[in-house]
């Protein structure tokens, strides 16, 4: 069983330890999408085989309880579609002359590393741990961002590495402070930054220090989760990373940080009380959907659109883990899981569209769904999932977020919300509709669309339907999930 | 040694790495500024070392030598590597805020620092732990020399910096985080800056120089 | 004991005054002869100024047309504030009459009392020039001010007392706090703005013969015969008196105690020319090296002295090893 534990981590490595040997080639990258199906896999397994318990592995280092196996989950959905769609999105760059023979090894490599760092931040017990896989997702990921080399990639690569590292060395910060609270709440050096020692150590932690730490953590791991104010880097890193590495980054790089909040709440809300994190997750998730909302608005690049439509969901992640209710936290959970699943169909739609049209303007881009089925409509399904309409499941997870911020209280926050999300709505089926609907503009190059990318578009699609019309053995895992989080109501 | 010679080093080995922060903010040679900061990483060892002679602890000891290494000698190489050999390369260029007023932001900076820590002093009121306002001010002045400076190398100071400070803090209020932490975060930050000076150098090629005035054309 | 009968501590005060009047030309010429030496020329002799002085105050009277009493009184004001220095300032013997005025506050005030006098004169004269050195003199005023008060008062918490003879045989006694970071950094803070106080180098360059680059001499321009001659020797002691300062803050050996006999008011005034001495030299060897500021980097040497004292005041504080 513990095998099972460091399999998600394992697997990837291996794959890259593969890649960074033989290079770029078929066998390397199917390799790398077997690697991140197994990340699936185990996920699946330990579900069924778990139930509401919590297993450790590897001296306490590893943990699997109900919230680290969604997590993996979502990771090994995202990835393997995105690792699918890299196969045919790089051969067709190579073929087109967009990147070379040594871009795409780093590539090959780059990736499952970044899977592996993301695979060991959800299933590590210890929060220094925890950090450590964080930054490396961030170290992983600034050679992809940069893959294309040119000067708007440069300027995101630096932006992104700047201000994610000064992000990520805050929350390391409030990792000591939490680190010195615990051991002066009783815990031996050694596991003073285990989780479960920290949750039972959690009524003696000095509250002063821990509302210290706690809001250098929510300003660092936000940092990561493009929560305001450390967001600027979003839309860059976002729209000019390759598409693949965009839904990945998108997809889950920014739910694992907000993991990492989760994990922190939990053990916070025990220490001082659950108002200190709600206010601070309240004013972070309300201002980064505000912010986003209004930068969708003037939007006329269709990935950067994309990039802001991740952060407004993320704020209102924010805004639900605030609630904190057992509903809030199951939602959230849902939320998470088909935001990345969309998000990749619409982030490897506008890699064939930008790989098309050589620019990603909106207003270059007419008529879609006339020129190319299958972009146009794997589009249309991804960005009604995004804009939360029924049968899809964030529907019901933004009508389960709505219930849960009544049930505690929160109205105010709610109406706002509600009112920035309609903002957002309104942007994205304005651009949407610009870009799918009517006739295309004469001239318009073809969209050819690789096979791997196809397919991954398809299972993306039906995953999507699925996950719309039930939600099925998940639900348990979401509601456990819930319940581990201190949500009793 | 002696609770006295204890006191007095580690109080000197703070001082110094505060006051190594100050002349960062000061200096605008880029030559200077990452000389400076491998002066703030032998300033920063010094604090483990001590501390592991003081409680006899040989791995602390241990610890602090990674450090030295790491921070005094390697990093701050990898970074001068990184400065330009134009002259005009090799000098700040107009900071955003004058020295002047960065100088008397600095001095603002350290006094919030010594507001702010105060939980942690009243929580453990030894005499490493007396010392945290200097390694907080240094976060302070490091994200402020983050913000305010022009060129990619100085921001890179400023990173590493900030990531001396916080290592500090680490030292002085716990005697260090677990081993396998100390490893991880080490070996992150020298990725991290690995990644930086190859930027820089990626930058120069492409941009024709480290001005980041010049990133401009993401907006919105 | 009274003021009135307090005979040993008067005679040190009298002596303290007698001695700086006597010894500010002599400083100054020690320093240009210092200077002159290191340069490779001969130098006009130690006592220079003194022969200055004489030449000056045989001279008429002459005062520029437009002048108010201002220009008139500023001479006698800075000679006046920087002699009650003189008498205030531990400088040969620890007990004096005046040692309940004898507060870091009360010095630093009078210190700004002469600079604002002098500041006004310049004003007064209604020149550019007068008026431009003035702006820049109260430029640096406004930053060296606060920090010869933080310095100093970064010096004053181990001792727990604003006296400045308090100070003094505090660090006397525990002479282990002068390596502590508080005392180095207010040295350092300490020499940076007496440098600036005194208009000497990198700051103000005294021999300049160019308008433009001047701060302390454009105003004094209009300045001729005795008045000038009494305006050059308050520069003079004022140089001596923050000399003598620093040197018994930071050296405070030899300063004879509260009552002292008459063998220690003789060692305490040997021992403050000898100090006075070297550090006059230091400095004036210093200056060999070192280029004039361009005006506007000023502000930030002083601003960069004031953090460095604010530093030093924090590192006294907290710092502090709990007794």
């Amino acid at each position: 069983m513990s095998f099972l534990l460091v399999l998600p981590i394992l697997a990837p490595l291996t794959a890259a330890a593969l890649a960074a040997v033989l290079g770029w080639r078929p066998l390397t990258a199917s390799v790398t999408v077997v690697a991140a199906l197994c990340v699936l896999v185990t996920g699946v397994i330990l579900g069924f085989t778990n139930g509401s318990g919590v297993r450790f592995a590897i001296a306490n280092l590893f943990r699997t309880d109900a919230l680290s196996i969604t997590m993996l989950i979502v990771i090994g959905t995202v990835g393997t579609l995105a690792t699918w769609a890299s196969v045919g999105y790089i051969d067709a760059e190579l073929t087109h002359g967009h990147t070379d023979a040594k871009g795409a090894n780093l590539y090959g490599v780059l990736v499952p590393v970044f899977l592996a760092a993301m695979a060991s931040a959800v299933l590590a017990n210890n929060i220094g741990v925890m950090w450590v896989a964080i930054e490396a997702t961030t170290v992983a990921t600034a050679f992809l961002v940069g893959h294309r080399r040119t000067r708007a990639a440069l300027e995101a690569t630096w932006k992104y590495v700047v201000i994610c590292s000064v992000g990520i060395a805050l929350a390391f910060l409030g990792t000591v402070l939490l680190y010195f609270a615990s051991l002066h709440a009783g815990a031996t050096s050694g596991d003073a930054l285990n989780i479960d020692v920290l949750l039972a150590h959690a009524s003696r932690l000095d509250p002063a220090v821990t509302s210290l730490a706690a809001g250098l953590l929510l300003l660092g791991y936000g940092a990561k989760a493009g929560l305001v104010p450390f967001h600027t880097w979003l839309a860059d890193a976002h729209s000019q990373a390759p598409a693949p590495v965009s839904a990945l980054m998108s997809g889950v790089l920014l739910s694992v940080a907000f993991y990492a909040l989760l994990r922190v709440k939990s053990v916070v809300d025990l220490a001082v009380g659950t108002g200190f994190l709600r206010t601070g997750l309240i004013i972070v998730g309300l201002l980064t959907l505000l912010i986003a909302a209004s930068l969708l608005v003037v939007q006329t690049d269709f990935k950067r659109m994309l990039a802001y439509s991740s952060m407004e969901n993320m704020g209102l992640v924010a805004v639900a883990a605030a609630a904190g209710t057992k509903l809030a936290i199951a939602a959230l959970l849902l939320h998470v899981l088909a935001h990345g699943i969309a998000k990749t169909l619409v982030f490897l739609g506008s890699g064939q569209l930008q790989a098309a049209h050589g620019s990603t303007r909106i207003s270059d881009v007419t008529g879609v769904l006339a020129r190319s089925r299958m972009v146009g409509v794997t589009f249309l399904v991804g960005l009604a999932v995004l804009l939360g309409l029924p049968p899809f499941a964030m529907f019901a997870s933004e009508l389960s977020i709505s219930r849960a911020l009544a049930d505690a209280h929160l109205g105010w926050v709610l109406g706002a919300a509600l009112l920035l999300v309609v903002v957002a709505f309104a942007a994205l089926v304005r651009n949407g509709s610009r870009m799918l609907l009517g006739p295309p503009t004469p001239g318009s190059p073809a969209i050819a669309v690789p096979r791997s990318v196809a397919a991954a578009l398809v299972a993306g699609v039906v995953l999507s339907l699925l996950l719309g019309l039930t939600v099925g053995p998940m639900l348990e895992l979401f509601q456990t999930a819930a319940t581990m989080l201190g949500g009793t109501r | 040694m002696t609770q006295a010679t204890y006191n007095g080093v580690l109080n000197l080995a703070a001082g110094a790495f505060l006051l190594a922060a100050v002349l960062i903010v000061w200096r605008r040679e880029l030559r200077s500024i990452v000389v400076l900061l491998a002066w703030q990483g032998l300033a920063l060892a010094a604090i483990p070392v001590t501390e592991g002679i003081y409680h006899d602890d040989a791995a602390l000891i241990i610890v602090g030598v990674v450090v030295l290494v790491l921070r005094a000698v390697i990093l701050p190489l990898l970074l001068v590597r990184a400065v330009g050999t134009e002259p005009h390369e090799r000098r700040e260029s107009t900071p955003l805020v004058n020295t002047t007023t960065s100088l008397l932001i600095t001095a603002a900076l350290t006094v919030l620092a010594y507001a702010v820590t105060r939980p942690i002093i009243a929580l453990d009121p030894s005499p490493a732990t007396r010392a945290v306002p200097a390694a907080f001010a240094v976060i302070l002045i490091a994200v402020f020399v983050m913000v305010s400076r022009r060129r990619a190398l100085s921001q890179a100071v400023g990173f590493m910096m900030l990531d001396n400070g916080i290592a500090a803090t680490a030292f002085l209020i716990t005697a260090g985080v677990p081993l396998i932490v100390e490893l991880g975060a080490s070996l992150d930050v020298t990725f991290a800056v690995l990644v930086l000076g190859l930027l820089t150098g990626y930058m120069r090629a492409t941009f024709g120089g480290t001005d980041l005035d010049q990133l401009r054309e993401l907006r919105g | 004991m009274s003021a009135a009968t307090d005979l040993p501590g008067l005679t040190a005060t009298a002596l303290q005054v007698v001695a700086v009047v006597a010894g500010a030309p002599f400083v100054v010429g020690g320093m240009r002869q210092v200077r002159a030496r290191l340069e490779g020329r001969a130098g006009g002799g130690v006592g220079q100024p003194w022969r200055d002085l004489r030449k000056q105050l045989r001279k008429q009277q002459i005062t520029p047309a437009g002048t108010t009493v201002v220009f008139g009184f500023a001479p006698a004001v800075v000679a006046g504030t920087t002699l009650l220095i003189a008498a205030i300032l531990p400088l040969i013997a620890l007990g004096s009459p005046l040692d309940s005025a004898a507060d870091l506050f009360g010095v630093v005030g009078l210190l700004f009392l002469g600079t604002v006098a002098l500041t006004l004169a310049g004003l007064d004269t209604g020149t550019a020039f007068g008026g431009m050195g003035s702006s820049r003199e109260i430029t640096i005023a406004a930053l060296v001010e606060p920090t010869i008060l933080l310095a100093v008062f970064a010096l004053s918490v181990p001792g727990h007392s604003a006296n400045l003879a308090a100070i003094v045989s505090a660090t006397a006694d525990h002479p282990g706090q002068l390596v502590s970071p508080g005392s180095l950094l207010a040295f350092v803070a300490l020499a940076i703005v007496i440098i600036a106080e005194t208009g000497r180098l990198p700051v103000d360059n005294p021999s300049t013969h160019l308008e433009l680059t001047m701060i302390h001499e454009a105003m004094i321009l209009e300045y001729a015969g005795p008045k000038l001659a009494l305006v050059e020797w308050a520069s003079g002691m004022r140089l001596t008196v923050l000399l003598g300062l620093v040197a018994n803050l930071f050296l405070p050996w030899g300063v004879a105690g509260a009552h002292p006999s008459v063998l220690a008011v003789l060692i305490g005034l040997v021992a403050i020319s000898a100090k006075v001495a070297v550090l006059a030299g230091v400095l004036a060897t210093g200056e060999v090296f070192i280029a004039k500021l361009r005006y506007f980097r000023i502000p930030e040497l002083l601003a960069g002295s004031f953090l460095l004292a604010l530093l030093a005041v924090t590192a006294s504080y907290f710092f502090a090893t709990p007794t």
